[in-house]
């Protein structure tokens, strides 16, 4: 490894200094071809996406669908965005995902916290049974539940065509009830017992020594939940109708009908609902990788 | 000590057991009466016995929908295949890395209600694909991807590829990140190319991750329903041609007020995940002997 000792002497470095060269060459050209790899990759990924972003600019005179495809716009406008936001609440769609995914992802983490610390730390009656009670509720699909849950939403909770109606069934995830009992799980048992003996209740084990410690755990689960809660879809488009209570998904949707054929301002009313996840992503793209990687490690 | 411990725990676990009694607990016993009914969720369901699973052995479309839905199952072993290669290809100090990580990740956070309008407009008649496809001489006439009844299935499928490989890579490249260097070392000193590193280090280390990502993304293409949803216009494709289980349970539910009869779709689909998650766990067993 070290070749400094013997650049000392002059009739080696050349021969040394030629391989380095060599070998700077053959590294520089094995970058190349990695590079030349992930720079495809990347182009299939983001394609349909600046297709999108490429047609919602493009104005009646552009064509959309010649042959062969144009691609950058001669005039770049921004009158297909105005007919969208025109014809559609966007900012409305966008206002309404935010509440629910917020108000979903932060009870959620909440709830799940609660159930978590005495399935991870307490001994006491019930508590297998509760967890494989949790571990079947994994397995029954969402879909299965959507007729019954329908019928409760118009006759008994009322809340049909209402935010509250896509937040009360995310408000819980046995998923991350097993994540957060994960988290727990590796907290030194001293430590709770010491705060035991300095006189703190359950509660406040919980809340003051537990919490602070799985915090990258509580923000790796809150943001999976917000984007998963972000991105529903079924079951928001079944409750919410009311133009003005759409999410975003939903109102997409809805676009997809009103502008049927009219692909300039699907394109941006797609590229509009698109952009924001997209800065939330990158804003808190370390969490995503945390979480997941977290997830399998059983 | 213990007299203190006697109600917390099940106060702490309250709000989570009263809400899955809610909306797991309830609608799973509830969708078993409905599904001996005949039930349009406006009038009081009327119990029918088995009327509802008799009609549904005779139902050409359903058996469309569950040949369908298997045939999906074809995405999990690409999926895994690719997101391992994809792992890999990533799994390396070079600059700007961490930007081609992100890129790869964005159609998971897009939503697929995006991504499905995205891909539809590239596979229109007068769409992109068809476009360069005549602008390179490879075709004459426009292709009708989504009117022809053999493709709407496989492009839905492509689209679940493209959309899942960079997530699921995720996964594999925070596997990969676990397993030593020396173990690779040890490989390439015992004469290994690069490929049969992957192959005898590289895959023994990954499979946790191979079968989480194998549970995960079988049990989401059992259920696919959004891709389809899109690229097909909320038809389920012509003469049948996309319908998914997910996808005829919700339109015998919610498109004809057939909520009896959908309810008897349902609860063959929760016997199919119930085979599905008995394999997954014998499997994850398996994976998992070493904690």
């Amino acid at each position: 490894m070290s070749r400094t000792t013997a650049s000392v002497a002059e009739p080696v470095v050349v021969p040394e200094r030629a391989g380095r060269i060599q070998r700077g060459i053959r590294r520089g050209l094995q970058n190349a071809g990695w590079y030349t790899v992930l720079v495809a990759l990347a182009v299939i990924t983001v394609f349909p996406f600046a297709w999108m972003l490429l047609t919602s600019l493009k104005g009646p005179l552009d064509p959309i669908t010649s042959v062969p495809p144009q691609f950058l716009p001669s005039e770049v406008t921004f009158a297909n965005y105005e007919r969208v936001l025109a014809a559609l609440p966007i900012p409305r769609f966008f206002l309404n995902s935010v509440i629910a995914s917020t108000v979903t992802s932060l009870l959620n983490v909440l709830v799940s916290a609660m159930a978590a610390y005495p399935l991870a730390k307490m001994r006491f009656r019930g508590r297998t049974a509760i967890f494989y009670a949790l571990l079947a509720t994994l397995i029954v699909p969402a879909q299965l539940t959507y007729i019954p849950s329908f019928v409760l939403a118009v006759n008994v909770f009322q809340y049909y065509d209402t935010l509250p109606s896509v937040i009360f069934p995310g408000l819980v995830s046995a998923f991350n009830i097993f994540l957060l009992r994960q988290a727990f799980k590796a907290v030194p048992n001293d430590l709770i017992d010491a705060a035991r003996v300095d006189g703190a209740g359950e509660w406040r084990i919980w809340w003051q020594v537990l919490l602070p410690i799985v915090r990258p755990s509580l923000a790796a689960v809150a943001i999976f939940t917000f984007v998963v809660s972000w991105n529903d879809f079924l079951w928001p488009s079944l409750m919410l109708h009311d133009r003005d209570g759409m999410t975003l998904p939903v109102g997409l949707a809805a676009l997809q009908g009103f502008f049927s054929a009219d692909f300039r301002s699907i394109a941006a009313g797609v590229t509009l609902t698109v952009l924001p996840i997209l800065l939330f992503f990158i804003a808190a793209q370390r969490w995503f990788v945390r979480g997941l990687a977290g997830a399998v490690k059983g | 000590m213990t007299r203190r411990f006697a109600a917390t725990p099940y106060l702490f676990l309250a709000p989570a057991l009263v809400l899955l009694a809610i909306f797991v607990a309830y609608p799973m016993v509830a969708v078993v009466w409905y599904s001996f009914t005949d039930y349009d969720i406006v009038r009081p369901p009327v119990f029918v016995g088995l009327d509802n699973y008799q009609q549904l052995l005779g139902d050409e479309v359903f058996r469309l929908a569950l040949t369908h839905s298997f045939l999906y199952l074809i995405v999990t072993p690409i999926l895994i295949v690719l997101a391992i290669s994809l792992a890999i290809v990533v799994n390396r100090s070079m600059r700007g890395i961490h930007v081609f990580r992100a890129l790869y990740f964005v159609p998971a956070v897009s939503g697929s209600i995006a991504i499905g309008l995205s891909w539809r407009w590239l596979f229109e008649r007068n769409g992109f694909i068809n476009s360069s496809l005549q602008a390179m001489g490879l075709i004459d006439t426009p292709i009708q991807w989504l009117g022809n009844p053999s493709l709407v299935l496989p492009i839905a499928m492509l689209l679940t590829i493209w959309a899942g490989v960079g997530y699921y890579s995720v996964i594999f490249l925070a596997g990969l990140q676990n397993i030593p260097e020396e173990l690779y070392d040890a490989a390439r000193i015992d004469g290994c190319s690069d490929l049969q590193k992957h192959r005898h280090v590289s895959l023994p280390g990954l499979r946790p991750q191979i079968t989480f990502v194998a549970v995960i993304s079988s049990l989401a293409a059992l259920k696919v329903f959004d891709e389809i949803y899109v690229l097909t216009n909320r038809t389920g494709g012509i003469l049948d041609s996309g319908t998914t289980i997910v996808f005829y349970l919700w339109k015998q539910a919610f498109q004809l007020s057939h909520a009896g009869y959908a309810s008897a779709i349902a609860i063959v689909l929760l016997a199919i995940t119930l085979v599905f998650s008995v394999v997954n766990v014998r499997l994850l067993e398996r994976g998992q002997a070493e904690p």
